[in-house]
């Protein structure tokens, strides 16, 4: 087995070419460029002070956003695996739910968002639907490919011993789907917070990222709503490195971790 | 037992093209349409009597074995009675894999089944396994049908490919199929141990399958299938895709945890030498459709060595065995 040696150029060269990058947007290579207006893109120097200015109340916007974000992660997640289950388990019909999800993922988020408003009646309520609908469909389909995708002669192998179809299913179907699902849930990563994001657009909630960049930009505050839009990609960056480290963890047999 | 044959059945075709035919020149359109119905009147009758006597015959032979108690069978080793197994073919044709096999394997045998490829020696295995039901004919493995044998978990098997669990330690595959069964984890323990000596991979327990070589993986699929204690060993190809070299080893490794186990082996093969070179008794089926062409003791002394390759009486069992390819 090939092993990967670390150097230490492959940590700096990514670090040094991303502060390159923000150097030049300081230095206002970009607005020469694109003919931009500080007030159209705002400094980094200017974001950072705002920010800092505005820390308690980004934070706690942070928090209601992620945490929505979040648990609809999982409650999209679960049922989307559900659906998978159902399509695996009862070949002959089962394949119907996932032609039910894709009807479902073909819902636009603008569609979505005032549809949850009137069926919950807290922000929170409104900002955990949209996000689980929209965390469906990823996992419905990557875990099915997971599911059902299995190595020839290896169901063989299970009838050589008279496994029944739950066996089947917790000792060959469900490992062999991980990372399919690990693959479902960074993309499902930055879905939730987006969709979390745009819901907040069009709902009646006064806190979350969302309404906190709909407001500043509003109030012509941009350096305040380009902060938000930072903290919401970090977290989103941050989240990404968990479950890539988990997926790690979790999968090493796998040869997308070798 | 009554059973629609396809030749009665293609008669009864030609006497209904026949009597349309008699109607007179006048009644063309008539008799095309009588034939057309007809046609395919006969396709489904065709379709539905294979199904049903199929079903009946293994039904008959079921109960006719239970009615006896066994007592005219033989409840030692594996036979194999006049069994046919077709294929429905993309146009709806029938397609025969197998025609008429009839074989007896002695218990604690190495018998191999030799064939070209699309002769039916893998179908043959998946017959006696229970992964694939004959469309005629019985087999019946010490008394008992295949389902039942596979059951009872009787079967090991090895496959073409190792077929390993890529989330699994090699300690954990082999220990798969013994979670399965309910052997408790001590008995499990020590069989590990055991087949682990047996195959020579004493030192790789703890690897994953990803860590070793294609001859490691498929030591590992055998170590698996044996340590089950199966009474009957089922190999299709098992090596057919390493190279010469770990062919040949572990051909000579697997005479020897023969030797100390004493299955019976079951070893589906391409490759004449290695069929030779492994069994008691050579199987040699031709295709189109599958059927036994002929079957060759091999009286060669055991414990059978490398060098055994080397020797002329050696090459005149394999240059027979090719021969009785001839012609075919």
């Amino acid at each position: 087995m090939k092993s990967k040696r670390k150097n230490w150029t492959d940590y700096t060269l990514p670090i040094a070419f991303g502060v390159m990058i923000i150097l030049l947007w300081q230095c206002k290579v970009f607005h020469a460029l694109l003919g931009l207006q500080t007030y159209q893109l705002p400094l980094p120097t200017d974001i950072v002070s705002a920010l800092s200015q505005n820390f308690g109340k980004t934070l706690s916007d942070c928090i209601v956003t992620i945490s929505g974000a979040m648990i609809g992660l999982v409650i999209g997640s679960c049922i989307g695996f559900i659906f998978a289950v159902i399509a695996t388990w009862f070949p002959k019909w089962g394949y119907g739910s996932i032609i039910l999800i894709s009807a479902i993922n073909a819902i636009p988020l603008v569609a979505l968002s005032p549809i949850m408003n009137l069926w919950f009646k807290t922000g929170m309520g409104q900002r955990i639907g949209v996000v689980t609908i929209v965390c469906m469909a990823a996992m419905t389909f990557n875990s099915y490919s997971g599911l059902s995708s299995i190595k020839p002669f290896s169901l063989d192998l299970m009838q050589m011993t008279a496994a029944n179809k739950w066996t089947v299913f917790t000792k060959l179907r469900i490992p062999n789907s991980l990372p399919y699902i690990f693959t479902a849930l960074k993309i499902n990563i930055a879905t939730s917070i987006m969709a979390a994001i745009i819901s907040e657009y069009f709902a009646t909630s006064t806190s979350g990222l969302g309404f906190g960049i709909k407001d500043n930009l509003r109030k012509a505050e941009m350096a305040m709503g380009w902060g938000y839009i930072v903290v919401a990609s970090i977290v989103g960056v941050i989240l990404y490195c968990v479950i890539v480290l988990i997926e790690h963890q979790a999968i090493k047999w796998h040869p997308s971790q070798r | 037992m009554f059973v629609l044959h396809h030749s009665s059945l293609y008669s009864l075709g030609t006497e209904i093209n026949f009597k349309a035919r008699s109607f007179g020149k006048g009644a063309e359109l008539t008799q095309c349409l009588f034939v057309l119905i007809g046609k395919n009147l006969i396709l489904l009758a065709l379709n539905f009597t294979e199904r049903f006597s199929a079903k009946t015959h293994r039904d008959g032979a079921n109960a006719y074995e239970k009615e006896m108690g066994g007592a005219f069978m033989t409840t030692t080793g594996i036979q194999v009675k006049d069994v046919s197994m077709a294929y429905t073919g993309k146009n709806g044709e029938p397609i025969s894999a197998l025609k008429n096999i009839n074989l007896d394997i002695k218990e604690e045998e190495f018998i191999s089944l030799l064939g070209p490829s699309g002769c039916g020696k893998t179908t043959l295995l998946r017959l006696i396994a229970d992964l694939l039901q004959p469309t005629t004919g019985t087999v019946s493995i010490l008394g008992k049908s295949p389902r039942e044998t596979r059951l009872a978990r009787k079967f090991g098997i090895v496959f073409q490919s190792p077929v390993l669990y890529d989330w699994r330690s090699v300690r954990r595959n082999i220990c798969m199929p013994m979670e399965i069964m309910g052997i408790p984890r001590k008995t499990r323990t020590s069989r590990i141990n055991e087949v682990l000596d047996l195959v020579g991979l004493r030192n790789f327990g703890t690897k994953y399958p990803f860590e070793l070589s294609g001859g490691m993986q498929q030591r590992v699929g055998i170590a698996r299938a044996l340590a089950l204690k199966p009474e009957i060993l089922l190999m299709d190809e098992p090596f057919s895709a390493l190279d010469e070299f770990t062919r040949e080893k572990l051909n000579e490794d697997l005479l020897k945890i023969w030797s100390q186990t004493k299955k019976t082996i079951i070893f589906v093969t391409h490759n004449i030498p290695e069929s030779v070179f492994l069994s008691d008794r050579v199987v040699v089926l031709s295709p189109h459709p599958g059927r036994v062409s002929a079957v060759v003791d091999i009286d060669l002394p055991r414990p059978r060595s490398a060098s055994l390759r080397e020797e002329p009486v050696f090459y005149e069992y394999v240059a027979k065995i090719r021969k009785s390819f001839e012609g075919v």
